[in-house]
């Protein structure tokens, strides 16, 4: 059995996605919840948390958006991100993270294009918008789903 | 050029069923090569001279995988090494689908000297295209770059035309070649650009996979794309006549169901070593094989629920997971 780290925060999550998926149809739906409700608390975690303090006031860069990414990492979850990578596709970054909290011992079976851990795509989405970004923030693949690790990719507008 | 030819490249590079490529001159020298295998070069060699003039698509099965050679043109070769387990059917088809793009590219000839499989060869290919047409290619409208991820702006606004809206897919419809199925593929054709403009060239690899035996499910099963962006785009190349499937019936709970998911439900399994389940416990572990939800398994063994939920997390170490599906 995996250590779950965060129990209480895991346990609330999971009742919220259950909640989330009992109430849709459709899994583009749920994982449009899921994002809202990350936007909703993207705004109160920017409020209480040191991010303020550790960001440039105006983010322009696609660096800079890595280098966001990483504080807001630092912060949340304590860690780095396994890779934050600005190569790959022009247009957007894409952060990828071997053992997010979100879905931590969650097994999906048949559920393909759930992104089990959107709350994050809102959170840094809301974040971003804080700043001045307008990006797109949508999970790629979780390791709930049967993924070797999560990810998500913003796209910048 | 070069731009459009690493773009067709590219498209190999993402692919994860794709070990390594090389574009080769017609004699079998590496021109520009992405992990491909040192020691498979002089095999390679060997076949096209084998072959020569009337090479045309050919596999050799290799111990490093599958190999794909096909004639880009009368002077370029391209070879890409699939993962060992990939299906020759599908390998062909992927490969075939690079050519279609290369199609739209005038490759020049190789120059008579150059170093193998450098980087470098890309940027000396285009200097000779430009030498050779003496004069600045003319500004063409690049489409967007390729990029190997979904779009997130194509699920959000599912079927922009209505009719789209008539075509009932399952991931396991098989969609057959409809009318304009040919039509669709022809890089100048004004579907094949309608086509581009939404989905960019997932379209043109969805449809490449469309044969009448592949299901929704394989078909995004061997890209690695969630089948709603798969069913998605379906129903709009529906909509075109581009493929056949099965029209929806009238029925309107059907019209708005969409991409519907079931009731989810999270049922316990057990994937552990039997022999550590105590003896009382083994019959309601048992019935942990990830079909039946902790109510179920109460209701089946006429145990209170607070029970079976007290029993399946003692065997959280030994094996026991909770499965999260929809019904």
């Amino acid at each position: 059995m995996p250590k779950i780290e965060n129990p209480l925060l895991v346990s609330l999550y999971s009742y919220y996605v259950d909640n989330i998926l009992s109430g849709t149809t459709n899994i583009d739906e749920a994982n449009q919840k899921l994002r809202d409700l990350g936007y909703e608390i993207g705004r109160q975690i920017y409020l209480n948390t040191e991010i303020v303090e550790k960001t440039k006031e105006s983010v322009t860069t696609r660096e800079d958006v890595a280098k966001l990414i990483e504080v807001v990492f630092k912060i949340l979850y304590d860690k780095r991100p396994a890779d934050v990578d600005m190569k790959t596709a022009r247009g957007s970054v894409r952060i990828s993270d071997h053992s997010c909290v979100w879905c931590q011992d969650v097994n999906l079976e048949g559920m393909r294009g759930f992104g089990y851990c959107e709350v994050f795509s809102g959170i840094l989405e809301s974040i971003l918008e804080v700043k001045g970004v307008d990006a797109r923030v949508f999970q790629e693949q979780s390791r709930a789903t049967g993924a070797s690790m999560c990810v998500w990719n913003v796209r910048l507008v | 050029m070069s731009k459009d030819l690493e773009r067709a490249l590219s498209k190999l590079r993402f692919d994860d069923q794709v070990l390594g490529y090389s574009l080769m001159t017609k004699i079998g020298r590496p021109f520009v090569s992405f992990a491909f295998p040192d020691e498979l070069f002089p095999r390679i060699k060997d076949s096209i001279k084998l072959y020569k003039a009337d090479l045309r698509l050919m596999t050799i099965d290799t111990e490093k995988g599958l190999v794909v050679l096909s004639p880009v043109d009368e002077n370029w070769i391209l070879t890409v090494l699939y993962v060992p387990e990939l299906q020759l059917g599908l390998a062909i088809a992927k490969t075939k689908n690079v050519l279609r793009l290369l199609e739209g590219i005038e490759l020049p000839p190789p120059p008579e000297d150059f170093e193998d499989s450098s980087e470098m060869n890309i940027q000396v290919l285009e200097s000779i295209a430009i030498k050779a047409a003496s004069v600045v290619p003319s500004p063409v409208v690049v489409p967007p770059p390729e990029e190997s991820k979904p779009a997130p702006e194509v699920p959000s606004k599912p079927a922009k035309k209505l009719s789209s809206k008539d075509f009932n897919i399952t991931p396991i419809t098989v969609p057959e070649r409809g009318s304009e199925y040919a039509n669709s593929l022809l890089l100048d054709s004004a579907l094949y650009n309608e086509m581009k403009v939404l989905y960019r060239n997932f379209g043109f690899d969805v449809l490449m996979l469309v044969d009448g035996n592949n299901s929704v499910e394989k078909i995004a099963d061997s890209m690695f794309q969630p089948i709603d962006r798969i069913i998605d785009l379906l129903k709009w190349t529906a909509s075109q006549g581009i493929i056949d499937v099965p029209i929806l019936d009238e029925s309107p709970k059907f019209v708005a169901a969409g991409t519907s998911i079931g009731k989810y439900v999270k049922c316990p399994m057990f994937d552990g070593d039997t022999s550590k389940v105590s003896n009382e416990d083994i019959q309601l572990i048992r019935l942990c094989d990830g079909n039946l939800t902790p109510e179920q398994i109460a209701e089946k063994l006429n145990l209170p629920i607070p029970k079976v939920v007290q029993t399946i997390a003692k065997y959280r170490k030994a094996g026991l997971k909770m499965i999260g599906r929809t019904v």
